[in-house]
């Protein structure tokens, strides 16, 4: 490892990793939330399985840190030279983006934050031609469109298929509790997943950074020390996110059946897993929250609420935009130079800071459980009609 | 420049690793049921979790698993294969999670 790391690469690491871990944080919910919910798992197991098995993931597989490294940004001979001060850019406007939506619990993808600072920064700071906009159309924005809606058929077919096959006469147990003990393996598996693509974006903005730093040749994967620092970042991230979500665990949550959420679960983490084979950038919150939605239309009696569901939509929608904009404002101070650099950073913590204050103060009201949550209520489920099972079991029982 | 191809795997890998693994793992439960061993989740088991299952509502439960167990039209030796075929399916499905994680991990087959 050379050691000409001058401050400005150091600083786009460590930001990079401060990334790293509120994506951890914001995402524990994705994996863990149902399982807590139908009583699956304790929350303290639930949690420190899942920071485990994100520090596994992020070492199977690095196909989407290729995609972030070598494909948005034309870096190289060939290509523009990007410089690290964009990149810290780029990651400021998604860190505050990220911070702004969790906060006022709007439904956002931490990894469209991501890509949206990145353009945008590279925008201002280079030109339009800087970006690839061919590999983010193919391999972020129409996978954003597409994975939700294909988890969501999954999740859909999977949950009939779960209450077609444990189907019994009314009155007697079906044994679907036993889809608890199912869903410690299958949320287990999202856990695992979310290693595979989120560990790997940030790998994959250390290695541009490393790149574009002259320290990494053109073209090559993350280096070892890289997964190991973004997988830790991850799992710590993880694990105390966790916390957050045992805390706020008194109020309802969505109503989720053992059935239902592992075959919700079971379709996230096939989904996520085949897209990081093929280097697809997902937001495992989406695909997270199509899944919810579609096993929740798999349930009897379950009717849409498509205002719900629009909301959501815009807040996926906005975040790439967005974002951009907060990357591109910030890459305008960084062209000024080491001033510049400065004035982002203040303004990055002033910001951070009033967002924690304000979080502070409304605790309960905003928490990362929020997207699945919503997502959950977005399907209306009609309680099955009391009376006929009643008379069933009476026929049973004679 | 778009690789159409690479989201119909995807879709369809997904697709089929889902139902694979859904199916078989209903169907295990499905055959523990008939066998006469019902699982019924006791919520003391999951202290600490929210629960949603109440005491009363789990007693209700074995209850009903009981007396679909005393009830079951199946000879003994049919919920002995009904038995195994559920351990099989359980079987079964953690061999095709094992698979599919072997399947996308570079460094096992390389």
């Amino acid at each position: 490892m050379p050691v000409d790391f001058t401050l400005i690469v150091v600083l786009v690491i460590a930001l990079a990793l401060v990334f790293d871990f509120t994506n951890g944080f914001h995402d524990t919910a994705n994996a863990m939330a149902t399982p807590i919910a139908t009583g699956a798992m304790r929350p303290r197991v639930a949690v420190g399985l899942a920071a485990v098995l994100n520090l596994v993931g992020a070492f199977l597989s690095t196909e989407v840190a290729k995609t972030v490294s070598g494909g948005i940004i034309r870096e190289g001979d060939g290509g523009v030279q990007i410089t690290p001060e964009i990149i810290f850019a780029g990651l400021i406007g998604a860190i505050v983006w990220n911070l702004i939506t969790w906060l006022r619990g709007l439904p956002s993808s931490s990894s469209h934050a991501l890509f949206g600072g990145l353009i945008g920064a590279a925008i201002i700071g280079i030109g339009f031609q800087s970006v690839d906009y061919n590999v983010v159309v193919a391999k972020v924005i129409l996978p954003a469109l597409i994975a939700p809606l294909t988890v969501g058929v999954v999740a859909f077919i999977a949950t009939r298929l779960a209450y077609f096959i444990t189907r019994r006469d009314s009155g007697r147990a079906d044994g679907r509790g036993g889809f608890r003990y199912a869903q410690i393996f299958s949320s287990s598996l999202v856990a695992l997943s979310h290693g595979t693509n989120d560990a790997q974006k940030t790998m994959g903005v250390i290695t541009l950074t490393l790149i574009a730093g002259g320290v990494q040749s053109v073209g090559s994967g993350p280096q070892l020390w890289v997964i190991v620092v973004c997988a830790l970042a991850i799992a710590i991230g993880t694990y105390t996110g966790g916390w957050r979500i045992i805390h706020t665990m008194g109020r309802g949550l969505t109503d989720v059946k053992p059935a239902q959420g592992f075959a919700a679960e079971t379709s996230t983490a096939a989904t996520i897993l085949a897209s990081s084979h093929l280097g697809f950038a997902l937001s495992t919150t989406q695909v997270a929250s199509g899944s919810v939605i579609g096993s929740g239309l798999g349930r009897r009696g379950a009717t849409v609420r498509w205002g719900m569901a629009g909301q959501i939509a815009l807040g996926w929608v906005l975040t790439l935009p967005a974002a951009a904009i907060m990357g591109a404002f910030a890459a305008g101070f960084a062209l000024l130079g080491p001033v510049g650099i400065v004035i982002d950073l203040l303004l990055g913590s002033l910001v951070v800071a009033l967002l924690f204050r304000r979080a502070q103060r409304s605790r309960i009201s905003h928490d990362n459980l929020h997207d699945i949550d919503d997502a959950g209520r977005v399907v209306k489920i009609r309680k099955t009609p009391r009376k006929i099972s009643r008379r069933d079991r009476k026929k049973v029982a004679l | 420049m778009i690789d159409w191809a690479a989201f119909v795997v995807v879709a369809g890998a997904s697709l089929l690793g889902t139902v694979v693994v859904v199916s078989l793992y209903s169907l295990g439960l499905r055959l523990l049921t008939s066998a006469g061993r019902a699982l019924v989740v006791d919520p003391q088991s999951f202290t600490g979790a929210i629960t949603i299952l109440t005491p009363k509502r789990a007693a209700k439960e074995a209850k009903r698993a009981r007396k679909t167990a005393s009830a079951n039209p199946l000879t003994v030796g049919q919920k002995r294969l009904a038995l195994v075929g559920a351990y099989t399916c359980f079987v079964l499905c953690i061999g095709a999670v094992l698979y599919g994680v072997y399947l996308i991990v570079p460094a096992l087959h390389r």
